[in-house]
This record gives structure tokens, C-alpha cells and sequence, in this order.
């Protein structure tokens, strides 16, 4: 059977996970994604979980693709969730120009974003909430944490309280760019500290 | 844990260092979605369930009175406030689960606001739920909140009552949600800044706060709707079962009033929002005798 090019190449991205984005048939860059408190492929501090003040945890960016006008954050639970992923965090409306995420993005609708990222919307998250909540996985179980930053061609102006589907569905066709971060956390149960 | 290959940075805390990797350990965890066997407030946190996008931070006084705008019209009767509310929670309250509602039972006198301490709660324990309550329902530029409309007296009378079942589940709750502000926020519920109050009272809604191991009996979530159902009751419930004082209740949702009759022109005044409310208790109607 004769395939044409672009549909193959759809469907490679099908096949990597690329298809929730529904990007174009041009493959999207990968960028870097950083954080000065976490690291992938460790744990995060508990500041960032309900163990601690469960603060958003602070993320960069760099080497963004050329044409980014705005960018998407969603940190998901691929080992969470019916069906996975459990989402912990949406944000979304990002400028283009902004350089990253500060830790301890307001989770009450009434207090402003940070400046350099204004603009900037939260989504619904698994408990139906438009606000960053960490990691509460069951004790003694290690669950990875996965942090995907979509570059977008377009500024779009979205509204807010979107949940995960939703979000990927409006920014479909739009995405050229992803980085990811994958942190780890497990509980820390005061009533098990030494 | 000695692995080797632990990638924990030296200088990050380690979680759950001497802990045993026992997942069943963690009962009422809503992060045990993953587990095969989630607890009853997880099962209805799922992406499929339609309550989960309506659960919303405990805080928000633009969100209560949204949600307590629906339930003022059938302020007269406490049990249809509840069940009203009662939709927003992604947990079952203790109405809910079949437990009785603390404004049927309480046939008492119109109470005002009353004074002076509470008889079922200790010094600290008044001190941490009236923390609570006055996050739930703050005292602001839209009007009278919790404790100025008498929640805590509401409660108070009930668990001497018809809740008294419930005393129980209050002091471990408050004690609970006191040790879980010292180990995650540092310090006591009463001293936090009421921005991290919010994200306490948030985690203990969601359940998140259950795993932390601070002594929540089943989930925090269980807890926090106990409270926020009896908020409700105390703050929207006919003044007859003491809560509501000076109708502040009322009047934060505009709620028009218990009427026998409503007539077409009421009806035109309050679609214009100048009707004037009728501030009586449905016991003070010959009706309710």
C-alpha cells in the first residue's frame, strides 16, 4: 500500500506519543526543560507535594523553536488515574517571551500572575481544580512526575478552567515544539519519620 | 533504603527513608487512583466523574456564593441547603452517607449569636475550627462570614445534640488537621497566613493530606466535608437551629426569604432584584406551629 509521506510520518508520531498533540505533519523540535530545584530522573523536594507547602516547582527553557509565540505546561501521573494520567497541573496562555515558570504559581484565582508570565491561565487538574496540587502518592510507592512544555506557533487566548483533553485538543495543529522533565516523589508520612 | 542507584540528590530530603515499600499502607491516599483498590472519595476523583470539575479550593468567596446562590432558594429547609451544596464535594459528607441533619433535629428557640466559650470543644480545638470556618465563609466587603453569623455556636449546639455522635470525629479531625499544618507548613493552623491556611484546607479537602500520616481517621476529605456541611447548615439553616445570626446568611446570598406566598408582582420585583427580603425564621409563621 502507497502511504504518503506525511501520513506516515503522522503516524510515527502516533506511535511516540505525539498524537495527543496532534501536531502537523512537520515533527515538532524538542527543547530543554529545567528546573534550579529539580533534576530528572530524582526526587523533587517535598515543598512541591502536599508533605510540604505544595508550591508549583519552578521551571525553565531553553533553545525554544524560532517562531514560539506562547507555551502550554501540563505535569501529569502516568502511573495514576482512571485512565492514566492523573494530572496534577495545567497552565496555559504562557508568553512566548517568558523564560520559564516561577515557584509558587498562585493557586487562587483572585491573586495576579507573576509578571513575567502574565497572561497566563491554569487549567482543571485531576481533582478538578485550576491550580498546581503535588504529588500524594500511596505511601511507600515511588511515582514519576512528568512535566511537558508544548511551544506553540500561535498566541492563543484560552480561557481558563480547561482540563487535559481539552487543552490538547485547542492547541492541536499548533505545537512545534515539546521538552519534558520526569521527577520522582514518595511520601514522607510524619508519623513514619524516625 | 541503601540502593546504590537511588538518583535522590544528597542535599534533596528523602522521602519515605526507612519506610517499607508497602502500597498498602495508604487507605484513603487520593494519589491511590493508581491502586487497585482507591477509597471511596478517590473513586469519585477520576476524569470520568462528573463531580470532579466542580470540587473547587475551599477558599474562594466568588465560588461559594455561586454555588450558595443556588442553594438560597431552598434556604428555608436545611436539609434541601445540604443537598443543594452538597453537589460541589467530590466526597460524601456526613449527610450525604446517611448520617442526620443537624438542622432537622434541633427544634430549639431563635437563637441570636451566642457569647462565651463552646462546651464540646476545647480552648485550642475553638480555636482551630473557628480558623477553619472562617476560611470557608470569611467575613468581607460582601458581608458577614462564619463566625460572625454563629457556625461555631451552631456546632457547638449540635454536637451537645443531634450530632453528637460526631464529637469524636471533631477533635481528631482538628487535632489531625493541627499536626498536619506543623509537619507541612511549619507551624500551627491558627498562626499561618490565610494564604496557607487555603492550601492547607485545600489538601485536606482533596484528601491529599490523609498520607502525610497526621492522624485523619479514613480521609481528610471525610473530615473536611463534615465541617464544611455543618458551615453550611450553621451559616444558610432557618435561625431557628441557631446558626444564621441576624440572618447574615441570608442576606450574603440575597436570599429573599421565607414567603406563603409570592405574588406577580414580587415575582417582577425580585427579577429586578428590589424586592425587599423577609428577615423571619419559618418557625415565627403560624404554619410552622
Amino acid at each position: 500500500m502507497k502511504v504518503s509521506v506525511p501520513v506516515a510520518l503522522g503516524a510515527a508520531l502516533l506511535l511516540t506519543g505525539g498524537a495527543a498533540t496532534g501536531l502537523r505533519a512537520q515533527a515538532p523540535t524538542t527543547f530543554i526543560v529545567e528546573s534550579r530545584t529539580m533534576t530528572t530522573g530524582r526526587f523533587m523536594p517535598r515543598d512541591y507535594s502536599p508533605d510540604g507547602r505544595n508550591l508549583s516547582p519552578p521551571l525553565s527553557w531553553r533553545d525554544l523553536p524560532a517562531g514560539t509565540r506562547q507555551l502550554a505546561v501540563i505535569s501529569q501521573d502516568y502511573g495514576a488515574g482512571r485512565p492514566p494520567p492523573w494530572v496534577h497541573w495545567i497552565i496555559y496562555n504562557i508568553p512566548g517571551t517568558a523564560l520559564g515558570l516561577p515557584e509558587g504559581i498562585p493557586f487562587d484565582s483572585d491573586h495576579p500572575m507573576p509578571a513575567e508570565i502574565a497572561g497566563a491561565v491554569q487549567g482543571n487538574n485531576g481533582w478538578g481544580l485550576p491550580a498546581y496540587r503535588g504529588p500524594a502518592p500511596p505511601v511507600g510507592a515511588v511515582h514519576h512526575y512528568h512535566f511537558a512544555v508544548y511551544a506553540l506557533d500561535e498566541a492563543l487566548d484560552l480561557p481558563p478552567g480547561l482540563d487535559r483533553d481539552e487543552l490538547l485538543q485547542a492547541i492541536e495543529g499548533h505545537v512545534i515544539g515539546q521538552g519534558d522533565m520526569v521527577t520522582l516523589y514518595e511520601r514522607q508520612p510524619m508519623n513514619e519519620l524516625p | 533504603m541503601t540502593d546504590s542507584n537511588d538518583p535522590r540528590p544528597d542535599d534533596t530530603p528523602h522521602p519515605g527513608e526507612s519506610m517499607p515499600l508497602d502500597e498498602s499502607s495508604s487507605p484513603a491516599d487520593p494519589s491511590s487512583l493508581a491502586d487497585s483498590s482507591p477509597p471511596a472519595e478517590s473513586s469519585s476523583l477520576g476524569e470520568s466523574s462528573p463531580s470532579a470539575d466542580s470540587l473547587r479550593p475551599p477558599i474562594s468567596r466568588r465560588d461559594l456564593l455561586r454555588t450558595a446562590g443556588i442553594a438560597g432558594a431552598a434556604a428555608l429547609i436545611p436539609d434541601a441547603v445540604d443537598a443543594v451544596t452538597e453537589e460541589a464535594p467530590a466526597i460524601p459528607s456526613p449527610a450525604a452517607t446517611g448520617k442526620e441533619q443537624l438542622g432537622s433535629v434541633l427544634p430549639l428557640d431563635a437563637a441570636p449569636l451566642l457569647a462565651g466559650p463552646l462546651t464540646n470543644l476545647t480552648a485550642s480545638e475553638t480555636e482551630i475550627l473557628s480558623a477553619m470556618v472562617d476560611r470557608l465563609i470569611p467575613t468581607d466587603e460582601l458581608g458577614a462570614g462564619a463566625i460572625d453569623a454563629g457556625v461555631l455556636q451552631f456546632i457547638d449546639r449540635a454536637l451537645s445534640e443531634a450530632e453528637s455522635d460526631a464529637a469524636e470525629a471533631y477533635r481528631s479531625g482538628l487535632a489531625a488537621l493541627d499536626a498536619y499544618s506543623r509537619y507541612s507548613r511549619g507551624g500551627p493552623f491558627i498562626d499561618l497566613p490565610t494564604i496557607d491556611q487555603d492550601s492547607v484546607l485545600i489538601d485536606v479537602q482533596t484528601g491529599a493530606a490523609t498520607g502525610a500520616g497526621a492522624g485523619f481517621v479514613g480521609s481528610s476529605g471525610s473530615f473536611f466535608n463534615m465541617v464544611k456541611s455543618h458551615t453550611w447548615q450553621g451559616m444558610f439553616g432557618d435561625p431557628k437551629y441557631g446558626g444564621n445570626a441576624n440572618f447574615a446568611g441570608w442576606d450574603l446570598i440575597n436570599y429573599p426569604g421565607v414567603r406563603l406566598s409570592v405574588s406577580a408582582e414580587d415575582q417582577s420585583r425580585l427579577e429586578a432584584d428590589q424586592l425587599d427580603p423577609v428577615r423571619r425564621s419559618a418557625y415565627d409563621f403560624n404554619l410552622f406551629e
